[in-house]
């Protein structure tokens, strides 16, 4: 497993084409391969399209998820059960059938949600959600939430069962509104769990590449490349493997940075206490 | 919790919308692969079929390949499953069950290759396959697949075994079991729901695998179905009935597998086989 990371390293600092591959030679080329990628506006709009896709899909899936967790341990018992069937099947849907479903449901003449819009009086008739990259993320978007909630809101109801009643009881006695007491009580005991599946989402939706590659193979007019794709793009299709090495490279200290990030305030809230 | 009845009435509806909302992709994939044609194609949706046809199914099956691909996909998935969970089970076995020099190195290792991302990978690995002549050659994926799972599988194998209670295999062993038989008779019986729970992970993972496969895969005998859906467009046009018939098809086994699986893995055999 290390192996191949380590090799990814070297082959950045390479001149990698399908050239060199053939004639098996080995061409150092020291940072060059970075300096070309960095240089690259390209590869920003890329980086950029990834950051904001990573955000607004990993925050918009734990408030829903927290919501959804925070409703599902409210419910009885057949609610319940047919809320958690629902996502379980959101939740075990293959990647790639959730993909041709959702290209399906936003289809341009024939989609239940153009459908569903023009009734409620917008003009969606024939609208093409796959014609601008905004709109074709936002449908990937809610590919990626939907089946990424199923898992924070299992998680989070069982971590919110583990809250001992007592608590909330006293505090209710005490006169503590309903949101006094989540960010007073539920919410620290359960913001571990939070902060694990938080992190966890950033990590995936990063590199969520067959949602949106699947969706439109990066385009239209490769407005909706993200990192992954653009990796895939640069390295497999352009044979450009040198300058695909370089640039995962990068995408890897990315996202450990990120993650970074979020460790050390991780751990400072923890001194704070 | 001591909601009024009407807050009760009102979380619960609420629950059902959203219930709706999660179920309506799966639904309308299952829906609209046993909508005749023109209630497919028809500018209001039908949202309840009246006369279901197999006419979809059928195109989905009958198209170019798609018992090849499917039998692809199998073998990967089966293969890649069978291998981890044997190497798995070994190595969980020897990190909880023995101390050695280098365990915690061990434990550590598995704990990082979870975390090691696909994007630094692609790049080598394709170079390795091509160097190996590994590209497009499907068995050559085994390995790759196998690797992939290995860590997780590792992973919750060990909560498995450490579930086990010690003194079940020490009285086999007293009672004149060998180490093997020990294992065999006393402590595989109760690994067995852990070892379907893992096993679906695994199953799921392969099954629905992608990036590796669209770059290592190059000629279509040795693409797998989600390589086949993935251009459904030049398979199927805009059919979206035997696109969703395909998609459906796909979703099937996994769906039937958690079905399965859910119930026994859940179940603590081994609960009060002991007495304290």
């Amino acid at each position: 497993m290390g192996w191949p990371l380590v090799n990814n390293v070297l082959l950045s600092l390479r001149k990698v084409t399908l050239r060199e591959l053939i004639s098996r030679d080995v061409v150092w080329v020291g940072f060059d391969n970075y300096r070309t990628i960095l240089a690259d506006p390209a590869f920003w709009d890329a980086v950029v399209r990834s950051v904001l896709f990573t955000a607004a899909c990993a925050a918009t899936t734990m408030v829903v998820g927290v919501l959804m967790a925070l409703l599902l341990v409210r419910l009885p018992r057949f609610p319940k059960l047919v809320l958690s069937i629902s996502l379980v099947l959101a939740w075990a849907t293959p990647v790639l059938a959730a993909t041709t479903v959702f290209q399906w449901l936003f289809d341009t003449d024939f989609g239940v949600v153009n459908w569903l819009l023009a009734r409620v009086g917008l003009d969606t008739e024939g609208h093409s959600w796959f014609s601008t990259g905004r709109s074709t993320f936002l449908v990937a978007g809610l590919l990626v939430v939907w089946q990424a909630v199923p898992l924070v809101v299992f998680s989070i109801s069982a971590a919110l069962a583990t809250v001992p009643p007592e608590l909330d009881e006293a505090a209710v006695i005490d006169g503590a509104t309903a949101s006094q007491r989540w960010w007073t009580i539920t919410f620290p005991l359960v913001r571990p769990m939070i902060g694990v599946l938080a992190f966890l989402q950033v990590i995936w939706d990063f590199k969520a590449f067959t949602q949106v590659y699947a969706m439109r193979r990066g385009g239209p007019d490769s407005s909706t490349t993200t990192l992954p794709i653009l990796i895939y793009q640069e390295g497999l299709a352009r044979s450009q493997f040198g300058l695909a090495a370089a640039a995962s490279v990068v995408t890897v200290a990315i996202l450990l940075v990120l993650l970074a990030l979020y460790v050390r305030s991780a751990v400072r809230a923890e001194e704070v206490r | 919790m001591r909601a009024s009845r009407r807050a009760r009435g009102i979380q619960s509806a609420i629950a059902l919308v959203l219930a709706a909302l999660w179920a309506f992709p799966v639904y309308w994939m299952a829906v609209t692969a046993i909508k005749p044609r023109s209630d497919v194609v028809s500018r209001t949706p039908v949202f309840i079929p009246h006369s279901p046809t197999l006419e979809h199914l059928r195109t989905a099956i009958e198209a170019p390949g798609f018992w090849h691909f499917a039998r692809n996909s199998l073998v990967l998935t089966i293969g890649a499953v069978v291998i981890a969970l044997l190497i798995a089970l070994a190595s969980a076995w020897a990190s909880t069950r023995y101390f050695f020099k280098g365990r915690k190195a061990f434990l550590i290792t598995i704990m990082a290759a979870q975390l090691a991302p696909w994007e630094a990978m692609l790049i080598p690995i394709f170079i390795v396959y091509r160097d190996t002549g590994g590209l497009d050659v499907l068995l050559a994926l085994i390995p790759l697949y196998m690797v992939m799972v290995l860590p997780f599988t590792v992973w919750t194998m060990r909560g498995f075994i450490a579930a086990v209670p010690v003194e079940l295999e020490e009285a086999a062993l007293v009672d004149g079991c060998s180490r093997g038989q020990a294992f065999r008779r006393i402590v595989f019986p109760l690994l067995a729901p852990g070892v379907m729970a893992t096993s679906l992970f695994g199953f799921i993972t392969i099954w629905n695998e992608f990036v590796f496969v669209n770059a290592l895969m190059q000629s279509e005998p040795n693409a797998t179905l989600p390589l086949w859906i993935s251009a459904f467009q030049t398979v199927f046009g805009t059919d979206w009935g035997a696109t969703m018939a395909a998609s459906s098809l796909f979703t099937l086994p996994v769906i039937l597998l958690f079905a399965i699986l859910q119930r026994r893995a859940v179940g603590g055999l081994a609960a009060g086989a002991v007495k304290g």
